[in-house]
């Protein structure tokens, strides 16, 4: 639904922070864009109100006056058709777009964050001090029918490395672009 | 005229042996001369994903499931998809599979001629024609070898086997020998030499010859014998010749190295006849290791029963050992008269031949001071990678086919277009030259390249080129000009950079 390819977002809001967010979400720089993601946003909340209406009406007993031709309508359809209707708009309305960031802060260290993919999941975020960091490179894994770039954060102490961006695996471009932010934010160019 | 090579085979390093050093070597000398290289193999135990060795040589382990001494299962089109990615972000234009057993191999050659990539096939051993293993095996070879560019033998005899098995144009099968790293095969007297006579050996333009090794009547020669210990490497006829050449003189010792089925029957052999003290097993070597156990012996023995070309024999003349082989395949071709003795692959010959190896030693008969240097000169990676070279400027048109095929003109057909034209990707020409095959199986072939090419077009549908991430290339050695500098991975070079900068200063220099 309105994915794009995985692309890249850079916020830098102090000259030691950096942030790097790949998101499918397609990027909302022209005014069509912003229009498109404010409707389905009004759209997304209309049709979750809609159906926790369609919930209350079906649930309380006796119905309330204003609800009543509702609630009769509703009673011709039994739950087994209702149900599932319901659980997949609420599943729809709390959706997200597929994001996952990176966040340097330099002599701090590096958080990596992975957003769940509904707005009801608590997402996945993990922060490793740079004293805990031994280095981080791009490599070549084979994941499915491909061979994928990935970026990796050594960290001490640990039998296996820190995937970053583990589940869109962004292309050789963004990763390297990420791979030279994230290393000059870690260790401040020399002279 | 530089390719994008890729090496294909279901054997590769970890894994000891010739056909895995031959791959490594060949890649190494191409990247040298200016070639991109990389190695698709399958993934070994700890050795999954993408790994880079010395001098940038990219190796895909390609996690596989092995059936049988490290090949694959043979499923003609799973590797497909994975195969397409790889060849795409590698940008590869020749894809060269080594080893008639490895189905692998088979399955990229197929592959890249679906994909329009010119295709070259090495193969490394010989077959025989009459078994049911043999003829199977044939008929795959066939079927691959059908629609492949070019082929090549790492000898003659292993060229004429496989014309024959693949019904192939001689025309376009080539020989190009093994090599061997003489330096990592050193005569024990050269490196004492080189080791104590450092300076002095510097300074003179030539070192001069080792004195020559005197064997007298008492003295105990030491035979080696290094193999993996499976039937066709001739382990049953060593066990039957041993007791009979240690009878046959008390001054003489075995040394084997290497490990297989047969080790058992060859431990059997010792405790029988109680000859542990003459014969030493070393069990498995490693590559690195043999030339410490070729040096401690005077002899090498070869009982192979097939061979196309015997890479150990060479390493043992350049260690300065005498070398007593079987005649059979490649070997003859592989040393000259002086180097060896030939015995028939049997018991009473394989005797007899050693007997007279160690007279003749005995006898201070034979020279084997002079073995590394000759052994040097015959044989070398380079001189390996350049004829190779030369192959990949034929098959892609860089060189003429006048000039690479001979004078082609007295027949109808030409060497490239004829029966297993090489110019034409048209389906409809690769299909032509499968279904020619055979009766049954020319139909099969036929329906597999469709299915093939099929599955071909579904994936350029389903995983567009597009999305494809095309790879960065290791920064490449430099032939022609010096000056020429990869631009994009100067961040990643401090040194060169500084280097550069440096040379910039210089006056004279200065272009502004």
């Amino acid at each position: 639904m309105l994915t794009t390819p995985p692309h890249l977002t850079t916020l830098r809001p102090s000259p030691s922070t950096v942030s790097y967010t790949v998101s499918t979400a397609s990027p909302r720089q022209t005014f069509p864009s912003q229009f498109l993601h404010y409707f389905l946003l009004l759209q997304r909340i209309l049709l979750g109100l809609a159906t926790l209406l369609v919930l209350y009406a079906k649930t309380s007993n006796p119905p309330s006056p204003p609800l009543a031709p509702l609630s009769e309508h509703l009673a011709r359809f039994p739950w087994v058709q209702v149900g599932p209707l319901a659980f997949t708009s609420l599943f729809l309305v709390f959706r997200r777009f597929h994001t996952e960031s990176l966040l340097t802060l330099r002599t701090l260290g590096i958080q990596t964050s992975t957003l769940s993919s509904s707005y009801l999941l608590p997402s996945d975020t993990r922060f490793i001090p740079t004293s805990q960091i031994r280095d981080i490179f791009i490599h070549e894994a084979f994941r499915g029918f491909e061979v994928r770039y990935y970026l990796a954060v050594v960290v001490e102490g640990e039998g296996e490395v820190v995937v970053v961006f583990p589940n869109l695996l962004p292309g050789r471009a963004i990763v390297e672009e990420v791979w030279r932010g994230a290393r000059e934010c870690l260790y401040e160019p020399k002279g | 005229m530089t390719y994008n090579i890729a090496m294909v085979s279901d054997f590769f390093f970890p894994q000891p042996g010739g056909v895995e050093s031959h791959i490594y070597q060949l890649s190494t000398k191409l990247i040298d001369r200016g070639h991109k290289v990389v190695i698709i193999t399958h993934a070994y135990e700890g050795r999954s994903g993408v790994r880079y060795l010395t001098n940038g040589l990219k190796v895909y382990h390609v996690p596989f499931f092995v059936i049988y001494r490290e090949t694959t299962f043979p499923t003609v089109f799973s590797f497909f998809p994975i195969f397409r990615n790889i060849i795409l972000r590698e940008q590869i234009e020749i894809v060269h599979g080594h080893a008639s057993l490895s189905s692998l191999c088979h399955e990229a050659i197929l592959h890249a001629r679906t994909m329009g990539l010119r295709t070259v096939f090495t193969d490394h051993s010989l077959f025989g024609f009459a078994d049911a293993a043999s003829i199977l095996t044939n008929k795959l070879l066939k079927f691959t070898l059908s629609d492949v560019d070019h082929v090549i033998g790492v000898s003659h005899t292993c060229k004429e086997n496989t014309v024959l098995r693949a019904s192939l144009d001689p025309l376009m099968v080539s020989v190009i020998p093994n090599a061997v790293v003489a330096e990592n095969f050193q005569p024990l007297a050269l490196q004492n030499r080189a080791k104590t006579h450092q300076p002095i050996s510097q300074l003179d333009a030539r070192p001069p010859p080792p004195p020559p090794q005197r064997l007298g009547p008492e003295d105990t020669i030491t035979i080696v014998v290094i193999s993996r210990l499976f039937y066709n490497k001739g382990t049953d006829l060593l066990i039957a010749a041993i007791p009979r050449i240690l009878a046959a003189d008390s001054h003489v010792r075995f040394i084997i190295a290497g490990s297989g089925p047969k080790a058992i029957d060859l431990e059997q052999m010792l405790e029988r006849r109680v000859l542990q003290d003459r014969v030493e097993l070393l069990g498995p070597v490693r590559h690195e290791e043999v030339r410490d156990v070729m040096v401690r012996g005077h002899i090498y023995l070869h009982p192979s029963l097939t061979e196309a070309f015997g890479t150990v024999i060479v390493e043992a003349a350049s260690c300065g050992l005498y070398v007593v082989c079987t005649r059979v395949g490649g070997i003859p071709e592989v040393l000259p008269p002086h180097m060896t003795t030939f015995a028939k692959p049997e018991e009473d010959d394989l005797v007899a031949a050693t007997g007279k190896a160690i007279s003749a030693l005995r006898a201070n008969r034979i020279r084997t001071e002079g073995f590394h240097d000759q052994v040097k000169k015959m044989y070398s990676w380079t001189n390996v990678a350049e004829r190779t070279e030369r192959v990949y400027d034929g098959i892609t048109g860089a060189i003429s086919e006048e000039e690479f095929y001979g004078d082609v003109s007295g027949g109808g057909w030409s060497a490239t277009r004829g029966r297993a034209g090489v110019q034409s990707f048209a389906l409809i020409d690769r299909l032509k030259r499968y279904y020619g095959c055979g009766i049954w199986a020319g139909k099969l072939f036929c329906l597999c390249v469709i299915i093939d090419y099929l599955l071909f077009q579904l994936l350029e549908m389903v995983f567009p080129r597009a999305n494809i991430d095309i790879c960065r290339n290791w920064p490449k050695k430099r032939r022609e000009s010096r000056d020429q500098i990869d631009e994009e991975w100067d961040e990643a070079m401090p040194l060169r950079m500084a280097r550069s900068r440096a040379s910039s200063r210089r006056p004279g220099k200065r272009r502004f």
